[in-house]
C-alpha cells in the first residue's frame, strides 16, 4: 500500500517517514516544497533496503498539485502545516491547505472514500483549558476550544483546521484519526515552547515555573503518529501526544542553561504573569495596539495556567516511548548547543 | 463661547475589504481607530481567508463573492487589498456600485492600467486614493512643511532610500511560496515596493517625464537557490528632472533595513528616518573657521532630542503605531469623501509613480514586456 506524507520535509516528516520504514511501509510518496528535503530523506531510507520514496514537488496551496499528491493513497499522513508568519499565512498554510487536500480527496474516481484514511496532525493547541482552572488534567475528553478569537493565531489556524477534517469526515465518511502532539522538541527544532516562557530582549522570561512540559520527542511523536494512524481500532479517534516521564519548565530550563548555555532568566509566578497580562492588555486597549498584546489573562490562562496530561488513551493502542526523555533532552540540547556554537 | 466640533462628527461611513491577505490586518486595524466610520463586512475569493479575517477581528459579516457584498452592504469605501492583477476589475465594480476606493500599493500591473483606474473612478464621480502611508507619517508631514516654508529652498537633489528583509515576515512569503503573485508582476519584488521609493521624490521633481536610468542586480550570488527564478533583489535608479535630480535605492542586503529620505535643497537639507521617525536639518553654517566644524554635530544632536521627545509625545498620545501614517491618511480620504474636497494625493502623483514604474520594470525586465 502506497502512503502519502504531507510536509515530509519538515522537522517532524522526516521522522514520520522513518517510523514508515521501520514499521514496514516502504512505499511511500512524500510531498515536500523544497527539493533540497529530499536528500534528508533518502539518507535516512538508506537504513531500510530500498524502499520505494516518491517525491512529489509543489505547494499544497495549489489544488493541481494537491490532486497529484493525492492520487491513488488511501492511507494520508497531513503533516503539512503553517508554523509561523502572519495569520493569514498561517491559515493559509494550515486550512487552505487542508480544504484543497480533502477536496481532492474527495474528487478521485475509483477511490471509495471509506476505504481512505486519513491521519491528521493537530495540536494540544484546541483544547478549551482555560474554562478548567489550574491543575485539571488534559485528556481527549476535553472539548475544543470556543473562544479561538481570544488565542494565538497559531491555535486558531490549528483549531479551524481540526474542524474542517471532522465536517469533510461527516460529510464523506473516511476514516479520520487525530493526533495532537504537545510540545514537539528534538534536533532541528526550536529551544523554548513558550509554556517555558518568552525570550523579550536580552531577558528570558520563565512563566512556566513548576508546570509539567507535555514534551514530545519528534521520534517517539513520530513512532505516536504511524501506530495510531495505522491502527485498526483507531478510526475516528483523537490521541494526544507527549512522552510519559515529563519534566517541569522549570527543570527543563535548568536542564538548558546547565547543558546549552547560560541565559539571563527571570521567573514570573503566575499571579505576577496575570498582572502583568493585565496590564498589557488594559495598555493594549487604551492605546488601540501601540504594544501588542503578547500576554493576556486568557492566553495566559492557556499557556501557564498549569495542567496534568494523560497518554493512556496512546498507550492502549501500543505505543511506547522510544526514547527515554532524559536522553531527548541530552540529544536536543547537543545539537542547541552546536547550532549556539557555529552562530 | 464657540466649541470646535470633533473631526468627522455626524459622519458614519460603511467601509468594506475586498482582499482578506496579510495588509487587510493592518487595514482592519487602522480603520476600527477612526471614530466616525464603521467597517461592515470583508470579503475574499477563499472563503477561508474571508472567515478568518472577520473571526479575528470580530467583523459581523464575511463573503466569498464581493458582487453580492456590495449588492448587500452597500458600502460607502472599499478597500482593494487584493494583489494588483484584480485592481482595475474591482475597481470598476466598486465604482459601478457607488464606491469610493481605497486601493493597496502597487497601483496595477501597468500604467495603462492605472490610467484606466483613474479614468473609471473620475468618471463615475467617486474618489479613489492609494495606500502611500509613509508619506502620511509625522516626520514625513513636518518634511512637507519644511519645504513649504521655504526651509529648504528650492530641491537640488533627493534620495530615497528603501530597505527590505527577505529573511522578515513578507519576504519569507515570497521565498517560500514561487507561485506568490509577486512573482507574477512585470516588475517582480520591485513593483511591491517601488510606490514607497518613488512618491517620496514626485513632490520635488516635478517634470512630467524625468529621464530615468535603472539598474538592477541580484546581490549575493549564494542567495541565488532561496528565491524562485531570476529574482533580482538590489535596484538602483537616477532620475534627472529639468531643475532637479534624485537617486533611489531599494536593497535587500544593506543592514539595518533602513527606509529614509534626504533632500538636498540650495538653503538646507533635511534627512527623514522613516525608521526612528525622525526628521533633521543640515543647515548652512555661518560660524567660521575650526568653530564652523565644532557647532554642527551639537545643533544635530539637539535637533534628534528634539525629534526623540516628539516621538515621546506621541507615543503617550498613542500616535506611535506602525501603520500611524495609514490613519491619518485614511482620516483624510474619508473627510474628503464627506466634505467633498480635493482627496489626499492627487491623482497626477499617482499617474505620474505609475509612469516612472514602467519606465524602471522595463529597464530592469525587458523581457515581461514583450
Amino acid at each position: 500500500m502506497k502512503v502519502l506524507v504531507t510536509g515530509a520535509g519538515g522537522f517532524l516528516g522526516l521522522h514520520v517517514v522513518e517510523r514508515l520504514l521501520a514499521h514496514g511501509y516502504n512505499d511511500i510518496r512524500c510531498t515536500l516544497r523544497d527539493r533540497a528535503k529530499a536528500e534528508g530523506l533518502l539518507d535516512v531510507s538508506k537504513a531500510y533496503g530500498a524502499p520505494q520514496l516518491e517525491f512529489c514537488y509543489g505547494n499544497l496551496r495549489s489544488k493541481a498539485d494537491c490532486a497529484r499528491a493525492v492520487d491513488g493513497i488511501s492511507l494520508i499522513f497531513h503533516l503539512a502545516a503553517g508554523l509561523k508568519g502572519s495569520a493569514a499565512e498561517l491559515f493559509a498554510d494550515s486550512v487552505v491547505v487542508s480544504r484543497n487536500l480533502l477536496e481532492a480527496v474527495e474528487a478521485r474516481e475509483g477511490m471509495p472514500l471509506r476505504n481512505t484514511r486519513v491521519v491528521l496532525v493537530s495540536s494540544f493547541g484546541v483544547y478549551g483549558v482555560v474554562p478548567l482552572g489550574r491543575g485539571a488534567q488534559i485528556d481527549e475528553q476535553i472539548p475544543m476550544e470556543s473562544h479561538p478569537e481570544l488565542r494565538d493565531t497559531y491555535s486558531q489556524s490549528k483549531l479551524r483546521q481540526e474542524q474542517l477534517f471532522w465536517d469533510y469526515q461527516r460529510k464523506d465518511g473516511f476514516e479520520l484519526v487525530v493526533l495532537r502532539p504537545g510540545v514537539i522538541y528534538g534536533p532541528g527544532g526550536g529551544a523554548f515552547s513558550n509554556r517555558v516562557g518568552l525570550q523579550i530582549g536580552p531577558t528570558f522570561f520563565h512563566m512556566g515555573g513548576d508546570n509539567l512540559l507535555p514534551l514530545s520527542y519528534v521520534v517517539n511523536c513520530a513512532e505516536a503518529i504511524v501506530v495510531a494512524g495505522t491502527h485498526p481500532d483507531a478510526s475516528g479517534q483523537v490521541y494526544n501526544v507527549h512522552d510519559d516521564d515529563l519534566p517541569t519548565a522549570v527543570e527543563y530550563l535548568r536542564a538548558y542553561k546547565k547543558q546549552v548555555k547560560q541565559i539571563r532568566s527571570v521567573r514570573l509566578p503566575y499571579f505576577a504573569t496575570r498582572m502583568l497580562a493585565s496590564s498589557l492588555e488594559s495598555y493594549h486597549r487604551r492605546s488601540m495596539g501601540q504594544l501588542p498584546a503578547i500576554i493576556t489573562r486568557y492566553k495566559a490562562a492557556a499557556a501557564w495556567g498549569g495542567n496534568r496530561f494523560s497518554n493512556a488513551k496512546l498507550q492502549s493502542l501500543g505505543w511506547r516511548q522510544l526514547v527515554p526523555t532524559s536522553e531527548a533532552m541530552a540529544t536536543t540540547f547537543q545539537y542547541l548547543r552546536q547550532q549556539d556554537t557555529k552562530q | 463661547m464657540r466649541t470646535v466640533p470633533p473631526v468627522g462628527e455626524g459622519m458614519s461611513l460603511k467601509i468594506a475589504i475586498i482582499g482578506c491577505g496579510k495588509i487587510a490586518d493592518a487595514h482592519v486595524e487602522e480603520i476600527r481607530k477612526i471614530p466616525f466610520v464603521q467597517l461592515v463586512a470583508v470579503c475574499d475569493l477563499e472563503p477561508i481567508m474571508a472567515e478568518q479575517l472577520a473571526m479575528r477581528f470580530s467583523v459581523s459579516r464575511w463573503y466569498s463573492d464581493v458582487a453580492q457584498m456590495l449588492d448587500v452592504e452597500k458600502p460607502d469605501v472599499l478597500h482593494i487589498t487584493t494583489p494588483p492583477q484584480s485592481h482595475l476589475s474591482l475597481t470598476r465594480q466598486a465604482v459601478a456600485t457607488g464606491c469610493h476606493v481605497f486601493l493597496e500599493k502597487p497601483v496595477a500591473l501597468r500604467h495603462c492600467d492605472t490610467e484606466a483606474i483613474v479614468a473609471s473612478v473620475v468618471a463615475g464621480r467617486r474618489k479613489l486614493c492609494v495606500n502611500y502611508w509613509p508619506n502620511f507619517e509625522a516626520p514625513a508631514l513636518e518634511l512637507r512643511r519644511l519645504f513649504e516654508s521655504g526651509v529648504l529652498g528650492s530641491a537640488v537633489h533627493v534620495e530615497s532610500f528603501y530597505g527590505y528583509d527577505l529573511a522578515g515576515e513578507y519576504g519569507m512569503a515570497l521565498k517560500r511560496d514561487p507561485n506568490h503573485w509577486v512573482h507574477r508582476l512585470p516588475g517582480k519584488l520591485f513593483q511591491n515596493v517601488l510606490d514607497h521609493i518613488l512618491n517620496k521624490i514626485t513632490p520635488f521633481l516635478d517634470d512630467e517625464q524625468p529621464l530615468i536610468r535603472a539598474i538592477a542586480y541580484q546581490g549575493d550570488a549564494n542567495r541565488a537557490d532561496e528565491v524562485p527564478g531570476q529574482l533580482l533583489d538590489e535596484l538602483r535608479v537616477t532620475l534627472h528632472g529639468a531643475h532637479t535630480s534624485a537617486y533611489a535605492t531599494f536593497s535587500c542586503h544593506a543592514r539595518p533595513v533602513g527606509h529614509c529620505l534626504r533632500v538636498y535643497g540650495t538653503k538646507n537639507t533635511a534627512h527623514v528616518d522613516f525608521m526612528a521617525r525622525t526628521v533633521v536639518l543640515e543647515r548652512k553654517q555661518a560660524l567660521p573657521s575650526a568653530i564652523g566644524r565644532l557647532v554642527p554635530s551639537f545643533l544635530t544632536a539637539k535637533d534628534y532630542m528634539r525629534q526623540g521627545m516628539k516621538n515621546v509625545g506621541r507615543f503617550s498620545r498613542s500616535q506611535f503605531h506602525y501603520f500611524d501614517g495609514m490613519r491619518t491618511l485614511l482620516t483624510d480620504f474619508y473627510l474628503s469623501i464627506e466634505r467633498d474636497t480635493e482627496p489626499p494625493i492627487a491623482y497626477r502623483e499617482i499617474l505620474r509613480v505609475s509612469a516612472m514604474m514602467d519606465d524602471i520594470f522595463q529597464q530592469v525586465y525587458p523581457e515581461a514586456r514583450s
